[in-house]
């Protein structure tokens, strides 16, 4: 009797479960379409749209920090080398003898960018997060001046011009640089530059000061992508010349030769206009150095060889007496050592023609290039003793200054700043990020197209689902922690399946990343904050951006007609994530594109992340409804005025 | 109860010390000064008889042998024992096999053999008919080799020429290359492509010129590495070495000749690999500490005819004393057992759905012949595509519109040699490629240009072609079927 009860009882509930979860099943069905008003969508896991929370989110939460070295300088007498480690909100100071760490002085906002003073030895630190320069006293490291300059100030050049003695500093957020006078401490000018600039240096005479941005701006998707070179005469700040780097991104160094007149820059060529159906012979990208002659020509050169690549350049530091330049590659850890006297002579022989597809023949660099050492772990910052005897190269992901005799190009040792962090999965997994050897011949890393994980602002014609055919936008990698799927079609549930074996058969063309070092990829990968996060956080919103605040969740028009659910903006771009993760049909089909529904990407940080749409084709948030918008299928904006244009992408640069 | 456990102990003791034995744990560590090479005969006599290029090259008797130490060449073990002959070794990136060509009888053909290090018997991988030879390890432990074994003088004539193929680990077995010459003498770089040797084709003069090309493990993205009709008419084992060269033999009157060319520029010339003449050498390999190990007759000074092994380095002016000399063998085609670099691998991209690659041209009017501000000479506005078909009769698949950036695109048919001519308005031919190259099913294959200077990255313009529809062309056309150039 008992036992039949049971049975009862087990049928009952299995029946009643099972009612239970078919009506949850139509229930949540119906309420995604209700709420959404997409007839198509089925089955919606809750947390598409309920359940996340940003404080809970791996990029919120507090992670190890480790001493890596940034930016490094060395004293005006060779004895001290000062290294900046942003990371840890430090600077330190080490004997350049004895290779010791004298000292380490906390400097709150990512001591980024360093510069000695190259008479008094005054040391002058950029902060990356707190947008500004400090004046330290060089006996003590003391804080004798702040001011603050443009948005994430990361590299700084000091001349002494007719007006006095200046500093040029490169605000890699605000695309602009700041003229700074030194007596006193004041900026000047704050011309615009390039996108996203990260390197400064002066002319010999000190007149010219040369700003390199490290993303290309696009025009098209035919007309080639170009990193700036902006000229701004050192005295006023008034910009002389903006020089087009064709093709090139990633330029992160700058150096100037007194001697010759050059200003050199390390940069990646990119080939992004054409199908990546191969990746031999540089199809994708390689690595050159831009020289910048006395009378504004520029010429590219490669620092890759016919079957040998070394991703990534970086920092470069030229010899006092001009004959050397000292390339650092932070994907292949290697120095490229380039003897800038067979460079002359070779320029001097080479026609036009042969300049100008000079960066296209991989076996040129054997001309040049004399030596590779080889280095740590992503090397990224160079510099050179005032006598030119010692190289220091800083291992950003080793935590070590690499010390090199330059006369015997052999290493002298190290200045130890940390253990590496191997313990650390997202230090594993930077290091996976910024690795060249995982493709094929070490011709690039993820860092190539994701500088720091961000986006290199450029579209890519994948071959695997046909030449010519859907076009795709670099995306941001910062801030993707729970805003699976990922690929623009939204075919990739989790981080390991987009950049495992896919992304071996269709882009690195060599073995998967191996499974333990895939999975610290995607650790450091959901680490990543959205872009500046930080500094916009707890800021309020302004008047202009509370209205455009409003415009972005209105579920009706000023006359009271209500908005469709689906083309509302907040049922795709739902907070907390500003994406509900689900990809939707915006009128955004192209003529060569495989479906019309595409990814939700999410919003965090979008104000930094152009250009915009699966192609890339919006260079400009704007475009987005100016130009792109197609029968108020993304988002009902033929009611806006400019303005409210205006107050929209306002409030869309606060996420 | 310490006694019962010792007896349960004792008891799983053989079992347990059998399977580390099976499963390679108790396999004696070879030491580093110890070497494999082939060892053939000194006194045999000419092999007038020899049907192949291997019986010429491996006469009866030879051998593939480990050597643990040079110095105690009593404890010479030979690897290929039971074989008639054997040689071409290589062994595995992770140092526990030694592959290479045997033959077991005189009625046999020659097959890839295995033996374990340190002394297993041969085992034969192949069974192939008309004969395999050089094998090459690939990174995941695929065996690399060419077959059919070419007729003794041959290998260059001969109506059935030698193509590589790859046999898996799960012993299914894929052709990689679909060349109208031979594919002989693989090797497989670092970087995981397949380095081997073969034919260019046949300029006005008829000459035979070799050189060195690479393919992906799949047989995809066919490409010249080095050799550019430079004068290297016999080319022969190619190794990659430690110190940026790619070594091979190059024919002399007199015998082979080490020469090398540098990875960083490998069409900018070769050269000598030694700085010293040596009056033949029958293989250079990698050797200790970015040495290299060669195999090389004695100078004629000396009594000792016998080929020996000698390890070099880079800057040696002389050949110096040799590692290892045996008078009554030529010792030959030496190495170092032990772990290697594993190669990197490849996944390929090839579907089994298509019977088709598509081909992209970014400039057929890009060429290293070209006026001095890099305009063509003459302007090709059509393209005709040719193809080998499986008689090996030349047939023109169809011609294609030059779009005006010079870029075309096709569908072309995969596995088979395929060419290319550039012709001008008027019909006129500027280039010729006869059918050389292919395209494997599911390929995306592209090329700078047509005769482009060597190692080029393209330069960064959109092709017009992508923007139309890809033209397809089939052998079974039948409107063009019939059509010869």
């Amino acid at each position: 009797m008992k036992s039949r009860g049971f049975i009862i009882t087990s049928l009952a509930s299995v029946v009643a479960a099972g009612g239970l979860g078919v009506g949850g099943y139509y229930w949540s069905v119906a309420h995604v379409q209700r709420w959404t008003g997409m007839d198509h969508l089925g089955f919606v896991n809750c947390n598409h749209c309920h359940l996340v929370r940003v404080e809970k989110l791996p990029w919120a939460k507090e992670r190890p920090r480790h001493p890596a070295p940034a930016g490094l300088a060395v004293s005006p007498d060779g004895r001290r080398l000062y290294i900046a480690l942003d990371d840890v909100n430090e600077v330190a100071e080490a004997d350049t003898a004895t290779l010791q760490v004298n000292r380490r002085i906390k400097l709150a906002g990512g001591p980024y960018g360093l510069l000695a003073h190259p008479q008094d030895g005054r040391l002058f630190v950029t902060l990356r997060h707190a947008d500004a320069v400090v004046e330290l006293e060089p006996g003590r490291l003391t804080e004798v001046a702040r001011i603050p300059v443009g948005k994430g100030p990361v590299c700084l050049a000091y001349t002494r011009t007719e007006a006095g003695e200046r500093l040029i500093v490169a605000n890699s957020l605000s695309d602009d640089a700041s003229l700074l006078s030194l007596s006193p401490l004041a900026e000047i000018a704050r011309p615009h530059t390039g996108r996203e600039p990260f390197a400064t240096a002066m002319s010999a005479d000190g007149s010219v000061a040369f700003v390199v941005g490290r993303i290309a701006e696009t025009k098209d998707f035919v007309t080639p992508a170009a990193s700036e070179l902006t000229l701004i005469r050192a005295a006023t700040g008034r910009v002389l010349k903006r020089v087009p780097l064709e093709s090139a991104h990633l330029a992160e160094g700058l150096a100037t030769v007194a001697s010759r007149g050059w200003a050199l820059t390390p940069l990646v060529k990119v080939r992004n206009l054409i199908p990546i159906t191969q990746v031999a012979n540089g199809w994708v990208m390689s690595s050159g150095l831009g020289i910048t002659l006395a009378d504004g020509q520029t010429v590219q050169v490669p620092l890759d060889e016919a079957n040998d690549y070394f991703a990534d350049p970086s920092g470069i530091a030229v010899d006092p007496a001009g004959r050397y330049a000292y390339v650092v590659s932070g994907g292949s850890d290697a120095v490229s050592v380039v003897d800038l006297e067979r460079l002359s002579d070779w320029l001097s022989k080479a026609c036009e023609l042969t300049r100008r597809e000079a960066v296209d023949d991989l076996s040129l660099s054997a001309e040049y290039v004399v030596a590779r050492l080889r280095t740590g772990r992503n090397p990224r910052a160079v510099t050179l003793s005032p006598d030119g005897r010692r190289l220091f190269v800083g291992e950003r992901l080793a935590d070590r200054v690499l010390v090199v005799d330059t006369a015997t190009r052999e290493p002298v040792g190290h200045v130890v700043l940390g253990d590496g962090g191997a313990w650390d999965p997202i230090r594993r997994g930077e290091s996976v990020f910024t690795k060249a050897a995982h493709t094929f011949q070490s011709q690039f890393s993820c860092r190539s197209c994701h500088p720091d994980g961000h986006v290199d602002g450029l579209a890519y014609d994948f071959d695997g689902d046909g030449i010519g055919d859907n076009l795709l936008d670099n995306r941001s990698l910062h801030g993707l922690a729970s805003t699976a799927p990922f690929k623009w079609i939204g075919s990739n549930p989790s981080v390991e399946v987009q950049c495992g074996p896919r992304f071996a058969r269709v882009l690195m063309r060599t073995d998967p990343i191996p499974p333990d070092d895939l999975k610290d990829l995607a650790t450091y990968l959901q680490s990543l904050p959205p872009t500046g996060w930080e500094r916009r956080r707890d800021l309020a919103l302004t008047p202009t951006q509370e209205r455009g605040r409003q415009l972005f969740f209105a579920t009706t028009r000023p006359d009271g007609t209500p908005i469709p659910r689906e083309r509302q903006c907040q049922t795709c771009h739902r907070p907390p994530l500003f994406t509900a993760r689900i990809p939707t049909a915006v009128g955004t089909r192209g003529p060569r594109d495989a479906t019309e529904l595409f990814d939700t990407p999410h919003l965090l940080g979008i104000g930094y992340s152009a250009p915009y749409l699966h192609d890339g084709r919006a260079k400009t948030l704007e475009e987005l409804w100016t130009t792109y918008q197609t029968n108020d299928l993304h988002g009902v904006s033929s009611y806006w005025s400019k303005h409210q244009l205006n107050d929209l992408i306002e409030y869309l640069k606060t996420l | 109860m310490e006694a019962r456990r010792l007896l349960l102990i004792g008891r799983w003791l053989p079992l347990t010390a059998a399977f580390a034995i099976l499963s390679g744990c108790g396999r004696a560590r070879l030491p580093a000064e110890a070497l494999v090479f082939t060892q053939t005969p000194v006194t045999s006599p000419s092999n007038p008889g020899a049907d192949t290029v291997l019986d010429e090259r491996y006469p009866p008797g030879s051998r593939v042998v480990l050597l643990p130490s040079p110095q105690d060449p009593e404890r010479l073990r030979v690897l290929s024992k039971g074989l008639l002959a054997a040689g071409s070794p290589v062994i595995s990136a992770d140092g526990t096999r030694v592959l290479f060509a045997g033959k077991a009888s005189a009625r046999d053909d020659w097959q890839i053999y295995e033996a374990r290090l340190p002394g297993g018997r041969p085992r034969r991988l192949t069974a192939i008919s008309g004969g395999a030879m050089d094998p090459a390890v690939l990174g995941n432990g695929a065996v690399v080799f060419s077959s059919p074994v070419p007729p003794a003088g041959a290998t260059w004539t001969t109506t059935n020429p030698a193509a590589l193929y790859r046999l898996n680990p799960d012993r299914s077995l894929l052709r990689l290359t679909w060349g109208p010459a031979a594919a002989v003498e693989p090797t497989v770089l670092n970087d995981g492509r397949i380095l081997f040797v073969s034919a260019k084709p046949r300029g006005a003069d008829g000459e035979i010129s070799l050189g060195l090309f690479t393919i992906n493990n799949d047989g995809t993205e066919v490409a010249a590495y080095a050799l550019d009709r430079d004068g290297a008419l016999w080319v022969h084992r190619p190794r990659e070495l430690q110190d940026g060269r790619v070594g091979f033999l190059a024919a002399t009157p007199t015998g082979f000749v080490a020469e090398g060319v540098q990875t960083a520029r490998p069409f900018a010339g070769r050269r000598a690999l030694f700085p010293f003449s040596a009056e033949s050498c029958r293989s250079v390999e990698p050797g200790g500490a970015g040495r290299v190990l060669a195999t090389l007759l004695p100078s004629l000074g000396t009594t000792n005819r016998s080929f020996a092994v000698f390890e070099l380095a880079a800057s040696a002016t002389a050949p110096g004393e040799p590692l290892f000399d045996d008078p009554a063998w030529h010792d030959l085609e030496a190495m170092r057992p032990g772990t290697r670099p594993r190669p990197l691998g490849h996944l390929s991209t090839m579907s089994a759905k298509k019977d088709y690659g598509t081909l992209l041209c970014l400039n057929v009017n890009f060429s290293r012949h070209r006026q001095a501000d890099g305009s063509p000479a003459r302007t090709a506005t059509r393209v005709r595509v040719t193809a080998l078909d499986d008689q090996g009769a030349q047939r023109v698949l169809g011609e294609l519109p030059v779009h005006p950036d010079g870029s075309f695109m096709a569908e072309l048919p995969a596995d088979r040699p395929l060419g290319f001519e550039s012709l001008d308005a008027d019909g006129e031919l500027i280039y010729r490629l006869p059918p050389t190259i292919w395209v494997r099913a599911g390929e995306n294959r592209s090329c700078v240009g047509c005769h482009e200077p060597p190692n080029r990255s393209p330069r960064n313009v959109r092709p017009k072609a992508v923007y139309e529809p890809v033209a397809r062309l089939r052998l079974a056309n039948p409107d063009l079927a019939s059509t010869v150039p």
